[in-house]
């Protein structure tokens, strides 16, 4: 009998020993929440987000200083809106979900936003650029990190007119995101006085662009503006090609991204194109995303908008950290963010939670690369863009 | 005319139908209650092999025949259950908006889908275009609400809207067969969602936003207060949709079961005869095609105001396939088949986001394999019966 | 208009008829034999272009720099990986569903196209973006005014009319034609003639899905770009396009892609309203003619049987 006390007693004190440094060191794990879309055409930029969003998890989670642990679920909005409003009823109803990183399509942004603010679920935008998903409302639990089409197009027009290029045929996707682009590229082309010949909205799966291209042969535009993503973006740059046109060719956020370079190969040389942001690159933190990025071996490159998504998921487990795993306290902390240094520049939520982004980035393809533009060949003179400019 | 028709000669109900329907009702709705809630990648696989051997039992036994039988005596029986089933589960969900709202997606889809139904299945006109006049309903609501008219109105107008923009396909469907009469409403539902986005004067592709339905003062996008205890303004909805459901499948079995139904047969099965017969076709096919249309406008003008927006790239031929595709695996021309093929179709890729950019591949591949277990679809249409059932 | 320019519309309008014509000719075969509509036929194109890339890959890697010869066999490849992939579909999706009703077909290969597309997308490296299609054929271009005639383009246009021409002789001159067009015509009777229906079944669906396998080289040597989502809507334009032209009929099938590419065509650039429009007003005509052809421009040789 003593001996089976003594070797109960044992055990029982070698379990306890064998389990208490976990047990004492346990982190609380924390749920937040990413959405975007990681099926069907929009796929490429969703996968690129949720990569990087996850990567801010991963390295958030390997902080041994770090008081929480987050545990991000991961959902698919498919790029419409009534699945976004699933979605996002899914992830406002988990009481356990504190926040979260949504949404790259704009008319889904703007769809769950209502969703969000009924169930208090502060979130931060990824990539939708609609003005209206932040201006449109005055909810607080509604913050954006990635600026909207009205700032890259503003710096956009300037640079391209400044260069002394005097015609533009638009070419832009009918979705809200080459809509919008084309809106307020035409405002402000106007105002520093280019002149537009002829304005085109094409689907969003259209295939063929010969028809329309060989009108724009016959216009013959200094520049062709297209609005829009990267896989029509690749076809009318081919395309424009085939057809033997000479314009310069120039794209929006949409088309920042390595595979416009890599399904061009050597076409994409001097394509200009604009982001709301940093160059990544050439900040510190933007270095460290990349290496660790590529360290993690992910399946799909992070793309353009891959980087907001990183910033996001720091925002919100900073936010979760300083004052706990409540949404009414992370929303108002989120509120607070004032010069934020991140890896896509500083972040200051304006009173609509949008982040009030100062710099619009400029590149160029040289080289089989997206440079800076300040940086590169073209803007030094050392080689010309189309038309000799 | 006055033709002997089955509700005539309904066989009297048998005593023991009712607690046999009992059962499976609640079987059926404990079933329902887990499938909606689970969150649980077992759990949900356990479901859904429960259901399936359930379902090859129930065939290969005398059970589903037993059920037929007791629905076919005492038909207000099964849908006053049915109501009860998914009260029961709507109160056993009260607090988890979520599953309420997939819950009432999936009624809606189905008043929807009965309305492709009455067209495809009854009368034989194949409509590729569900999601154009679903969409009609929804901007014609959306529109309305803007203008502040009465909810109520703004959704019955939204269907007679749909209704009416049909009426502008009516003479190519009257004109088309098959996969000829296909390609119009193809045609139709492309050209719908094209000039949706790009017109501006609705939104254009950044959509409209609604306000939650109003009825005499009931606002539904209030939580609700029942007796102290909290319940999501979904219920709200799912009380509606479930209204409408069932409404739309008692309508739809009644004009199946009336002369109108026995034309429509006609028609679908040898226009060439029952025209010999004196049956006029272009009246059946207008009358289907409208009735249909009617429907999914319907459900589409409620399903706008649950929700509160709409956007074209909710109303592309896309979203027609996803109607179509719940016709097909549910069993063309039989009504009941919808139900579990709107759950397959829209809940069961929902319950998939585990597996993240891998749910659609799955997905794929189990509508393949069902179909090529059931390639007559779930639930087939039964035989006609013209005579009483058997007791 | 200028007569350069004009003739440029005209020579792209056809380039995009060719592409048309050969998924639509495919849908028209599979129709003729089973009466039923393949919709993954649009991504068997797609799987065909990617077969072809992949081929080029890996004979690049190999070191094999024969452009000619390149071309020849990656072409190859593409069609008789979608020959083999079109047997298997009739084999085992669509066979199976005969007694079901039609439309049963439709939704089963609607599914499979949407397999496909999502195999591309998760499995091939890199699957969610563009992929660049190489340029192998000699590039050299004359300039006619404003109407740049390229090589590559013209013999791209003669190999799709030639691949079109030697199906339809297929069909209407050799005796598996004969056979193909008997199942077409009464499959019952066929049968007692002691043709063996599935065989036939089998090698129409590899004829048509080789076709679309070439279409999908053609495509990608084309537009030197591929990505996964261009079947659904080449399907659903290959699919109208059978139809307006009369399912069954080979011709049809042909008129009908020409007639699509004039549509988008004239959608695009000769409408006063915005070039967006171009799909309302392709269809919109395609209703049009619907009704005053209900069953195709060239009809169905039916007779109603009471």
């Amino acid at each position: 009998m003593q001996r089976f006390l003594v070797t109960a007693c044992t055990l029982a004190f070698a379990c306890v020993a064998a389990m208490s440094p976990t047990a004492l060191h346990a982190k609380e794990t924390v749920k937040i929440v990413f959405i975007g879309p990681l099926t069907g055409g929009n796929a490429a930029l969703g996968l690129g987000g949720r990569n990087s969003a996850d990567l801010a998890v991963q390295l958030h989670n390997a902080d041994a200083k770090a008081k929480y642990t987050f545990d991000m679920v991961k959902l698919d909005d498919q790029c419409k809106p009534d699945i976004g409003v699933q979605v996002a009823t899914k992830a406002g109803a988990d009481n356990g979900i504190i926040a979260g990183v949504t949404h790259y399509c704009s008319a889904v942004a703007i769809a769950t936003v209502d969703t969000y603010h009924k169930f208090g679920l502060p979130v931060i935008v990824w990539g939708a650029v609609l003005p209206a998903i932040t201006y449109g409302n005055d909810y607080p639990e509604i913050h954006r990190v990635n600026g909207t089409m009205i700032n890259q197009n503003e710096v956009n027009a300037k640079l391209v007119t400044g260069l002394g290029y005097k015609t533009w045929v638009i070419i832009h996707d009918t979705t809200d995101y080459g809509k919008g682009h084309d809106e307020y590229f035409t405002k402000f082309l106007t105002q520093d006085g280019g002149k537009i010949l002829a304005d085109f909205g094409v689907g969003a799966d259209q295939q063929d662009f010969t028809a329309i291209l060989t009108k724009v042969k016959e216009l013959n535009p200094d520049v062709v503006y297209f609005g829009g993503l990267t896989p029509i973006g690749v076809r009318l740059r081919s395309q424009m090609d085939k057809l033997g046109i000479k314009s310069q060719f120039e794209g929006t956020s949409g088309i920042v991204s390595d595979s416009y370079i890599q399904a061009l190969g050597p076409l994409a040389e001097g394509t200009i194109a604009f982001i709301d942001g940093a160059p990544i690159d050439k900040l510190p933190g933007g270095k460290f995303f990349l290496d660790q990025y590529a360290a993690h071996k992910y399946g799909e490159p992070p793309e353009a908008y891959g980087p907001y998504a990183f910033v996001a998921a720091n925002l919100i487990m900073d936010a979760i950290e300083k004052v706990g795993p409540n949404r009414k306290a992370v929303t108002a902390e989120l509120a607070k963010t004032k010069d934020h240094q991140s890896i896509v520049g500083p972040i200051t939520f304006d009173a609509h939670g949008q982040n009030v982004v100062p710099i619009v980035t400029a590149y160029v393809v040289q080289d089989g690369k997206w440079v800076v533009w300040g940086d590169s060949d073209y803007a030094k003179g050392k080689r010309k863009l189309a038309g000799g400019k | 005319m006055r033709v002997p028709l089955e509700a005539d000669v309904r066989a009297p109900a048998r005593a023991s139908d009712l607690p046999v329907a009992a059962l499976g009702i609640a079987a059926v709705a404990a079933w329902l209650w887990a499938f909606l809630v689970t969150d649980r990648v077992a759990i949900l696989g356990a479901l859904l092999a429960v259901a399936a051997i359930a379902f090859v039992l129930a065939q290969r036994s005398a059970v589903a025949k037993r059920y037929g039988l007791a629905l076919a005596r005492r038909p207000r029986m099964g849908v006053a259950f049915a109501a009860i089933g998914v009260l029961a589960v709507a109160a056993a969900l009260h607090d988890q908006p979520y599953p309420l709202l997939m819950l009432c997606t999936v009624m809606l889809f189905v008043v929807a889908c009965i309305g492709l139904d009455i067209q495809t299945g009854y009368c034989g006109i194949v409509n590729f275009a569900g999601a154009a006049f679903f969409g009609t309903g929804a901007y014609t609501a959306a529109v309305l609400a803007k203008q502040g008219v009465p909810h109520l109105f703004g959704i019955v107008c939204g269907a007679i809207v749909a209704a009416l923009v049909g009426s502008l396909l009516i003479l190519p469907v009257l004109r088309t067969r098959g996969y000829y009469a296909a390609l119009v409403t193809i045609a139709f539902g492309i050209l719908f969602s094209t000039f949706l986005e790009v017109n501006n004067a609705l939104g254009g592709p950044q959509g409209l936003k609604l306000p939650g339905i109003d009825l005499f003062g009931w606002r539904f996008n209030r939580d609700v207060d029942i007796g102290g205890a909290s319940a999501s303004f979904y219920v709200n909805y799912v009380v509606l949709a479930l209204a409408l459901a069932l409404g739309a499948y008692v309508f739809s079995r009644r004009v199946d079961r009336s002369w109108i139904g026995l034309t429509f047969d006609a028609v679908r099965l040898d226009e060439t005869a029952a025209a010999a017969f004196g049956i006029g076709i272009a009246r059946a096919k207008i009358i289907a095609f409208t009735l249909g249309n009617f429907l999914c406008g319907l459900a589409g003008a409620v399903y706008a105001m649950m929700q509160g927006f709409i956007a074209p790239n909710n109303f592309t031929f896309g979203e027609s396939l996803i109607l179509v595709s719940i016709l097909i695996l549910g069993g063309i021309g039989n009504p009941l088949g919808i139900v579990p093929a709107a759950l397959i179709i829209i809940v069961v890729p929902q319950k998939l986001q585990f597996i993240q950019e891998y749910r659609f591949l799955l997905y794929g591949i189990l509508v393949v394999l069902i179909l090529l277990f059931r390639p007559e679809g779930l639930l087939p249409r039964p035989v006609r019966r013209y005579f009483p059932a058997p007791r | 208009m200028d007569p350069g320019v004009l003739a440029q519309y005209a020579f792209n309008g056809l380039m995009l008829g060719v592409i048309y014509a050969m998924v639509a000719v495919g849908f028209t075969l599979f129709f003729g034999v089973l009466d039923v509509i393949q919709f993954a036929h649009g991504d068997v194109v797609m799987a065909g272009a990617f077969v072809a890339l992949a081929t080029y890959l890996a004979l690049h890697g190999l070191g094999v720099a024969v452009p000619g010869l390149v071309v020849i066999v990656v072409a190859c490849a593409a069609a008789l990986a979608m020959a083999l992939l079109g047997a298997l579909i009739a084999r085992y999706l669509v066979l199976p569903l005969r007694a079901a009703p039609a439309f049963n077909t439709l939704l089963i290969t609607l599914m499979l196209g949407s397999i496909l597309r999502e195999l591309v997308r998760l499995f091939y490296p890199n699957g969610s973006n563009p992929q660049p299609f190489p340029r192998l054929l000699p590039t050299a271009s004359v300039n006619l005014g404003n109407f740049t005639l390229r090589l590559d383009t013209t013999i791209l246009l003669v190999v799709g009319l030639a691949t079109i021409f030697v199906v339809n002789l297929v069909v209407r001159r050799t005796r598996l034609g004969l056979a193909i067009r008997a199942v077409a015509q009464d499959s019952e009777t066929a049968r007692v003639m002691g043709i063996d229906f599935q065989r036939i079944v089998l090698v129409t669906f590899a004829i048509g899905s080789a076709l679309a396998g070439i279409a999908g080289v053609v495509y990608g040597l084309y537009y030197n770009e591929v990505n996964f989502d261009i079947g659904l809507l080449l399907g659903v334009i290959g699919f109208s396009a059978a139809v307006v032209g009369g399912l069954g009929s080979i011709y049809g099938a042909i008129i009908g892609g020409f007639l699509f590419a004039a549509l988008q065509t004239i959608g695009s650039v000769a409408l006063p309203v915005s070039s967006a429009y171009n799909n309302v007003f392709a269809f919109a005509v395609v209703i049009i003619l619907m009704t005053w052809k209900p069953t195709g421009l060239i009809a169905e040789p039916t007779s109603e049987r009471v």
